[in-house]
């Protein structure tokens, strides 16, 4: 292994050495390289081997569209399988190793699968699944699974940082390229809002492999605009919906240590007026036998090596070209002082101008590549017959592929053009129009005047008048392209898709047995198919197609181009959203009061609610739960209740429009009154409840479950301005202003009674009373709701948010004498269900009010109310329909759970003898036994009826009898104490 | 599916901001439409390829109501107004 | 009877953050009333001056909302005086504990604000005294753009500490 950078030339810093190790071994390189130049510099050529047949395979490519140079990069957390050596920018510390080898790279047992290819061609896949079954499970697919694949993903979690953001532009300018730099100098002098996008870390494009004298000052001028970003290192990766485009910075992928503080990799989100789509064009690989033995190259990858690294590819260089590029290459490496074996060239005659050393081949075809890990030579077959020559590299150049992706990912269509050889995209869509190389351009002065001219006409349709082109026009004529699709009479393997190991036969085959079709094709030999998604390998997949099946490749088409251009981390596509900031976290403003009385907290949605508050002594929650039940019924408690949607309605049309969302009767609701309601949906059954107050007759205040807060808000809105915009109603959400405390309990009013200035006796503030009240001898003003969700005497207090904690406080304090506790959801929980109280667990979308025993509640007098049409239809009130009752089980030391279901006494335990099931339950210790409450078959009529409930998952029965579903204190006589 | 949605109170927005709840050519029907009348509005939907109308909540912006005009094929938005407004009849 | 409750603003025990490029702080928890119906500023305007709060400031919420905004908190008194000099058809909603103000600064403030909202803050497009009502991350956030580098964001109560804990670790 010998050093293959030349001595002078290239554009790397050689004052510094970057240290970087592949698969264990130390190396070192500039800055200026990536890790592919760097490893070729080190005269590394096999970096990998290949998906099915584990051939050897070296560096390609100088880009994004790198099927063979896959490598694993860092460790750890950050370990990053199939990375694209090609894309790597060279640091220190970089430790890069090679995949889908074992034991080593040098010697992988798996080539082996070479020598099994009968049995791994197209259809492979098809067809032994169509073999007998047991055969796939046991011998093939535990082969394949070791064989095939790429890289390993990290178990550990990475440790860096990712972003998200947005960003707004005049014009997105995608690809810094001589047609992308060009665009943005004459957007940005006319004082446009542009971002500049390249997926390398260095912008120039071919302006960089052309060495190119002008490049410097573009770049400065670039720079010193203030209104032109320059976003080096982003991949743009789709084009969506009205111009908005994704792309993908690496902001700190090339660094040894990421700085914390910043992220690794941001995802941006463009909103661009316009867009110029300067992504350049594919150079097109050859297929010929042996294609993939590292060291053949694309002709303009290796021009690039050579004059941005300075790396020389070998000692004697085969060029295969069907156009100008291979030229181009051969004059610079003899330039460099590399010996140029041949130039071979399909065409009948060769490239005018040439005048190099080389010897010209036309008429000719290189066939084979020889060699095994390395090249070795290459067999030419021409006019006189196949001659060997001696190489130790392959340039080859196909022609030219224009980068049209993006501008296909909105549905455009690609057409052929014979006179490009290449699949061609609508050169203006509305926002985005290509420049250069991507709409067929080939020559850098074609393309810079085309990128000025593209900028001019978007800022013009932007409105910007009179803009000057950076670049003059030049003269577009271009001579005509040549396809060539495969060599005839290779001997070795000619791939088609490298990264999926796809060669010319599979194609061939794949015609044969009838899926020649593009689309079919694809998927019967997997071209296309692997993380480069056929860059490289399409079109001359879609070429040999056609050549096969006898038409043209326009009539054979393409596949579809769907984002993302190129493989995006999950790391960006999350951002910052992980661990703690996953989602947002909802804090009532009694959190920190629940906290410091020991509350344990469960979630519920985004809110944080206290479930229960565990004392001393107590080992499980069943303890602490049926504590504060007891003590609830006995003496007082206290809960946070802030999580309760809370609407305020205003406007002089207010109650007429609750009239109408509501199932029941608002209209006449007093002012400082509180009503149950019921809310129904257009198809009758209910879809939420809770107590709406009055507080003057243009202002009343709804409260919602906790889980339909917003959806109703959203409702109430959809119907005040769609369905009924006449009607003057306006809605504020008021959950996070109040802090929401029931107190509930005999001793309730006695506590309640030292902090409310008002009367609150029975008499004076009676059962649904609701009026705003003062507190602490006038220093604070809440409101007092007399209602009850738990059974007891019992009131609601809100307080502004700010002050609830120290109002709690005051509560507990004052409430001490008495015996209050803290109470969490859990007790709250057992009380409603011990009440026969319905929540969303009864409320489950399929139940009507009469289902639940509200029948007698709606209106029949209202003219109109959101669900009355649907809910008068037979099947919404034939009684045999599940209604709301109580069960319990026979034997009070026996239990049964949530979910489980009814069947008559003696019943078989089938769907079919299904009578209805528990939605509730819970151990009521005022009774002493299990209760539940459920929706039952003609349940109110059954009342007393022996049944079996039945929990299928657990196979438990447990014997049980309907009940009613106020299981504690029917006559109403606690709530209205 | 549009990306950016230009609310007539807010401005151009992301879809993310947006809630849509379907077809804004529905009228609701009066109480006494008969049976068929109000199993359409209530269960059925076309689903058209081209032209639709539909209802957009800017729910995480200014919450009004849109009727948002949009081709589902070339998911080009053609415009958008105030349900509200554009029923009264008033200016947006 | 006890003692006089006390405020306890939601955002008590986050820390400011000034470094810079990123300053951070919550706001004091005086008024944010929110006015519903009004179709002119001027209406807003005139009724918060006839209520002796000439120092708020009125801020653009949706389509006929407004925000008034300011540091001194309001007695019961004073807000019912507002109402009453709201003209017909105008309503008032006390939001002054239901939502927090939290004020963001520096060079970098746009570029923070940015991660989250979609809304286009250059200078051009959201001048000083503009206002908007979008989202932020998974969160609606008010924002108000103060002065060149200086922005309010106006967030629900519940959320505050979500939100000011996600700004404080991304200002960072
Ligand atoms: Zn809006």
């Amino acid at each position: 292994m010998s050093s293959h950078r030349l001595s002078t030339g290239g554009q790397i810093d050689r004052a510094r050495s970057v240290k970087f190790t592949f698969d264990g071994k130390a190396l070192t390189g500039h800055p200026g390289d990536t890790l592919a130049s760097a490893l070729l510099a080190n005269g590394i050529q096999l970096v990998g081997r290949s998906f099915k047949y584990h051939r050897p395979r070296g560096i390609l490519t100088a880009g994004a569209a790198e099927p063979n140079a896959l490598v694993t990069t860092g460790t750890g957390g950050r370990t990053e399988a199939n990375t694209r050596a090609t894309m790597i920018e060279l640091h220190d510390g970089l430790n890069a190793r090679s995949q889908n080898r074992w034991p080593s790279l040098g010697f992988d047992i798996g080539a082996v699968n070479g020598l099994l290819s009968p049995f791994l061609s197209a259809g492979f896949y098809y067809k032994t699944f169509m073999w007998p079954a047991g055969f796939w499970e046991k011998v093939y697919e535990p082969l394949i699974r070791k064989a095939a694949g790429l890289g390993k993903a990290s178990y550990e979690a990475d440790p860096d940082s990712y972003e998200k953001c947005w960003a707004h532009c005049d014009l997105l300018v995608i690809g810094a390229g001589p047609s992308g730099l060009a665009a943005a100098l004459t957007a940005g002098r006319a004082g446009a809002r542009v971002l500049l996008a390249d997926e390398g870390f260095a912008f120039g494009g071919t302006l960089l492999t052309d060495r190119d004298a002008r490049l410097s000052a573009m770049l400065a001028e670039l720079e010193a605009l203030p209104n032109v970003q320059c976003l080096p290192r982003t991949t743009v990766i789709g084009w969506y919906d009205d111009n908005v485009f994704g792309a993908v910075e690496r902001v700190q992928k090339h660094v040894a240590e990421p700085d914390p503080g910043q992220p690794v990799e941001r995802l941006w989100r463009i909103i661009a007026k316009q867009a110029i789509l300067a992504s350049g064009a594919e150079e097109r690989p050859l297929v010929f036998g042996g294609n993939d033995i590292p060291g053949v190259m694309m002709a303009g990858a290796m021009r690039s090596y050579l004059n941005r690294q300075a790396v020389a590819p070998g000692k004697r260089v085969a060029v295969f070209t069907t156009n100008n590029a291979g030229y181009r290459t051969a004059a610079d490496l003899e330039a460099a002082g590399v010996d140029v074996a041949a130039i071979v060239d399909p065409r009948a005659t060769n490239e005018p101008g040439w005048n190099g050393k080389a010897k010209v081949l036309t008429n000719a075809c290189i066939v084979d590549a020889l060699g095994g890990k390395s090249v070795s030579g290459v067999s030419i077959a021409g006019a006189s017959g196949v001659q060997r020559f001696e190489a130790d590299a392959v340039a080859m150049s196909g022609g030219w592929s224009p980068v049209i992706h993006l501008a296909c990912h909105r549905g455009a269509k690609p057409v052929w053009s014979d006179t490009h050889a290449a699949f061609l995209a609508p050169e203006r869509q509305e926002g985005l129009s290509l420049a250069g190389a991507a709409a067929g351009l080939w020559s850098t002065e074609a393309c810079l005047s085309d990128g000025s001219r593209k900028a001019a006409e978007a800022l013009q349709l932007l409105g910007f008048a009179k803009v000057e082109p950076a670049f003059a026009e030049a003269d577009a004529a271009q001579p005509a392209a040549t396809p060539f699709w495969f060599a005839k009479g290779s001997k070795g393997k000619a791939f088609v898709d490298y990264q999926n190991d796809v060669n010319l036969k599979d194609l061939g085959l794949a015609v044969r047995e009838g899926y020649g079709d593009v689309e079919l094709a694809k998927r019967y030999t997997t071209n296309g198919m692997a993380t480069d998604q056929g860059k490289l390998s399409n079109i001359n997949a879609i070429g040999i197609l056609a050549e096969a099946r006898g038409v043209s490749p326009a009539d054979v088409g393409t596949t579809t181009f769907r984002p993302f251009y190129t493989p995006v981390s999950f790391g960006a596509l999350t951002g910052a959203s992980r661990g703690k900031h996953f989602q947002p976290v909802r804090k009532s403003p009694l959190h920190d009061w629940a906290k410091k009385n020991g509350a344990t907290f469960v979630e519920t949605g985004l809110w944080y609610r206290a479930a229960w508050f565990p004392r001393a002594g107590e080992t499980t929650w069943r303890e602490s739960v049926d504590r504060e039940v007891l003590n609830i019924r006995k003496n007082a408690g206290i809960c946070d209740v802030s999580t309760l949607g809370k609407i305020e309605i205003f406007g002089r049309d207010a109650a007429t429009f609750l009239d109408r969302v509501y199932c029941n009767g608002f209209a006449k609701l007093p002012v400082g009154k509180a009503r149950y309601g019921i809310m129904l949906r257009e198809d009758g059954m209910i879809y939420d409840d809770g107590t709406t107050s009055r507080f003057s007759d243009d202002h009343f205040f709804m409260t919602t479950t906790t889980a339909l807060a917003a959806g109703v808000l959203t409702h109430l809105e959809f119907c005040a301005q769609t369905l009924w915009p006449e009607l003057e109603v306006h809605f504020a959400s008021s959950t996070d202003q109040w802090a929401q405390m029931a107190v509930a309990g005999p001793k309730s009013r006695a506590i309640l009674s030292e902090i409310v200035d008002e009367d609150i006796s029975d008499a004076a503030f009676p059962f649904m009373s609701a009026r705003t009240v003062s507190l602490f001898g006038g220093k604070l003003e809440g409101r007092l709701f007399r209602i009850s969700f738990s059974g007891e005497l019992a009131y609601e207090l809100g307080v502004p948010a700010g002050y609830g904690e120290s109002v709690a406080d005051a509560i507990m304090q004052t409430g001490e004498k008495h015996g209050i506790c803290a109470y969490g959801a859990e007790a709250l929980g057992v009380m409603r269900i011990e009440k026969g109280h319905v929540t969303h667990a009864e409320i489950n979308g399929t139940v009507t009010p009469g289902d639940l025993g509200f029948g007698r509640m709606v209106s029949t007098t209202k003219p109109d109310f959101i669900g009355k049409v649907m809910l008068a239809r037979e099947g919404m009130q034939a009684s045999d329909r599940p209604r709301l009752v109580g069960v319990k089980p026979l034997d009070p030391k026996a239990s049964f759970r949530t979910g489980s279901h009814i069947l008559s006494d003696g019943a078989a335990a089938t769907l079919e003898n299904d009578q209805g099931y528990v939605t509730s339950s819970c151990y009521s210790p005022n009774l002493g036994h299990t209760i539940g409450l459920a929706l039952i078959k003609n349940g109110p009529e059954r009342i007393g009826e022996k049944v079996m409930i039945w929990n299928g998952l657990r196979n438990e029965f447990t014997d049980g009898v309907i009940c009613s579903p106020v299981f504690i204190d029917p006559e109403n006589e606690k709530l209205h104490a | 599916m549009a990306s950016l949605i230009t609310c007539p109170h807010c401005g151009q927005r992301p879809k993310e901001e947006f809630t849509i709840k379907g077809d804004a050519g529905l009228a609701r029907p009066a109480p006494d439409a008969g049976a068929d009348v109000w199993y359409d509005y209530v269960y059925l939907r076309d689903n058209p390829k081209g032209l639709h109308k539909e209802y957009w909540h800017h729910s995480s912006g200014c919450r009004r109501w849109l009727i948002v005009e949009r081709d589902t094929v070339t998911h080009k938005v053609h415009s958008v107004s105030d349900a509200a407004l554009a029923k009264l009849g008033g200016a947006a | 009877m006890p003692d006089l409750p006390t405020l306890r603003p939601a955002l008590a025990g986050e820390p400011a953050l000034d470094s810079t490029t990123i300053a951070l702080q919550a706001l004091p928890e005086g008024h944010l009333l929110q006015i519903m119906g009004a179709t002119e500023r001027a209406v807003v305007e005139a009724a918060i001056a006839a209520a002796g709060l000439e120092g708020s400031d009125v801020r653009e919420a949706g389509y006929r909302q407004w925000y008034v905004v300011g540091d001194k908190q309001l007695s019961s008194k004073t807000l019912r005086e507002l109402t009453s000099a709201l003209p017909a058809g105008t309503f008032l909603s006390d939001q002054s504990h239901g939502r927090v103000r939290i004020r963001l600064s520096g060079p970098h403030a746009t570029k923070l604000l940015s991660t989250g909202t979609a809304v286009d803050l250059h200078d051009a497009a959201f001048p000083e005294g503009r206002s908007a009502i979008t989202l932020f991350g998974h969160l609606s956030v008010h924002l108000t753009r103060k002065s060149a580098a200086g922005f309010e964001l106006i967030v629900l109560r519940s959320f505050a500490e979500a939100l000011y804990e996600e700004l404080h670790a991304h200002a960072a």
